[in-house]
């Protein structure tokens, strides 16, 4: 089965969803739930938590299906996002301290290992991405990539690195907007 | 090369999208950015933008198989939904969500429905409305009485509610095919009156639905029910 159909198959299964199908839900987190994981994980950095945290993301797909416009976003954002906004709601409810993993940690992006699903999407995408991050400062796409991938906050990141907060809220939006400048070119 | 001066107030303005779906927000800021996500359709965008580019980050994180147990656990939620009888129409089926209720009758239930039963007494323009909102259990969780006039209601707790002490109970008026209003938040706890929005009180009649949700802290951050319908009922003549 190539990419395509199974993207087309798991934007049907969503819309099932959105109809109180417990089944389609069964075939979404079959499809999903791997990635998900991995991205709750990341960002937590604790199993319990990540499995924790999954769950919710599963029964929020459930309740929000509806919502799901495919003509927005594609299904692995939309799932995405859903799986990192409830991770870092998580992070920032719980007052405790989280395991940090080691910030070099965060500036890999490594291209291997994606699945057929992903694929599909990346293409130009990705590589836009990428190349608009090069053309950064390394300090900025540094920052925007730990922010992203492991959920700091401002204050957390600027203490990392050891940075006054003014100074790292000003690398990271000069960064998000040469960003933005440089997508849209 | 300096671009300071390149950041006026209104990129600032603008990358509060992108800084949400970054995740560098305070649990305030997310509070308030998911607000201007439910009421700007173009922050809204902004945001879709953003999480569409930025998206592509999360390529590179591996995949992890969750255990078994994940699945079990996310069965068991979906087991204990709210079942809701088809014509209160989609959004139902969607906010049909249970957490783990602990729902007790206490002395406390047989002193508000005296307190009701009064209330309802109080003569008035036409007969008076009442609704028992209940639990999935069929228990009856609150009463509600609409007052002399038809320009409030009292809602008062039937049974004593526990159950996750972070979350604030609000009160929805859903006239038939509407969407839901909100009324406010109640107190669980206690006898609450609740004063009807002068756009809404057309609404307030025997066909509409009462429905109680969990929201975060100070309510739905949309204007719709986001968490599980703890208790609905229909508004009656006694």
């Amino acid at each position: 089965m190539d990419a395509e159909t199974r993207r087309r198959q798991l934007v049907a299964a969503i819309n099932r969803v959105a109809g109180g199908d417990r089944a389609a839900l069964r075939l979404v987190y079959s499809g999903t739930s791997a990635k998900l994981f991995g991205v709750c994980l990341r960002i937590l950095g604790d199993r319990s938590e990540a499995e924790d945290v999954l769950q919710d993301v599963y029964l929020t797909v459930w309740r929000k299906a509806a919502s799901f416009d495919e003509g927005v976003a594609s299904p692995i954002t939309w799932l995405v996002a859903i799986a990192r906004n409830r991770s870092i709601d998580r992070l920032r409810s719980s007052a405790a301290s989280r395991a940090h993993a080691p910030l070099e940690a965060a500036a890999e992006v490594p291209d291997a290992g994606l699945s057929a699903l992903e694929r599909i999407e990346i293409g130009e995408d990705q590589a836009r991405l990428k190349n608009c991050l090069q053309e950064l400062e390394e300090r900025q796409s540094a920052a925007i990539r730990s922010a992203f991938l492991d959920g700091f906050t401002y204050e957390e990141l600027a203490e990392r690195n050891r940075v006054p907060l003014g100074t790292m809220k000003s690398w990271i939006r000069r960064g998000l907007l040469k960003l933005r400048a440089c997508l849209e070119r | 090369m300096s671009d300071e001066d390149t950041i006026g107030a209104g990129d600032r303005q603008d990358l509060t999208a992108a800084e949400y779906v970054l995740g560098v927000l305070g649990a305030e800021e997310r509070r308030r950015a998911e607000f201007r996500i439910a009421s700007e359709p173009r922050f809204a965008a902004e945001v879709a933008y953003w999480e569409a580019r930025l998206g592509r980050l999360a390529d590179g994180v591996p995949a992890v198989a969750p255990p078994a147990t994940v699945w079990d656990g996310i069965e068991a939620r979906l087991s204990a939904s709210l079942k809701v009888p088809a014509e209160r129409g989609g959004i139902w089926q969607s906010l049909a969500f249970w957490r783990t209720f602990a729902i007790a009758s206490t002395a406390l239930a047989a002193a508000s429905l005296a307190g009701l039963v009064y209330l309802a007494q109080v003569p008035s323009l036409g007969p008076p409305l009442l609704a028992t909102l209940n639990a999935e259990s069929g228990q009856a969780s609150f009463v509600a009485a609409v007052n002399k006039g038809g320009d409030s209601l009292t809602i008062v707790p039937a049974a004593l509610l526990s159950g996750d002490q972070q979350k604030a109970f609000e009160l929805w008026l859903i006239p038939p095919g509407d969407k839901p209003h909100s009324l406010g938040l109640i107190d669980p706890t206690k006898p609450v009156r609740i004063t009807v929005p002068e756009a809404l009180l057309p609404q307030v009649n025997r066909d509409a639905v009462l429905a109680v949700s969990l929201e975060p802290p100070g309510g739905s951050p949309t204007g719709q029910p986001t968490g599980p319908v703890i208790a609905n009922g229909k508004l009656a003549s006694l």
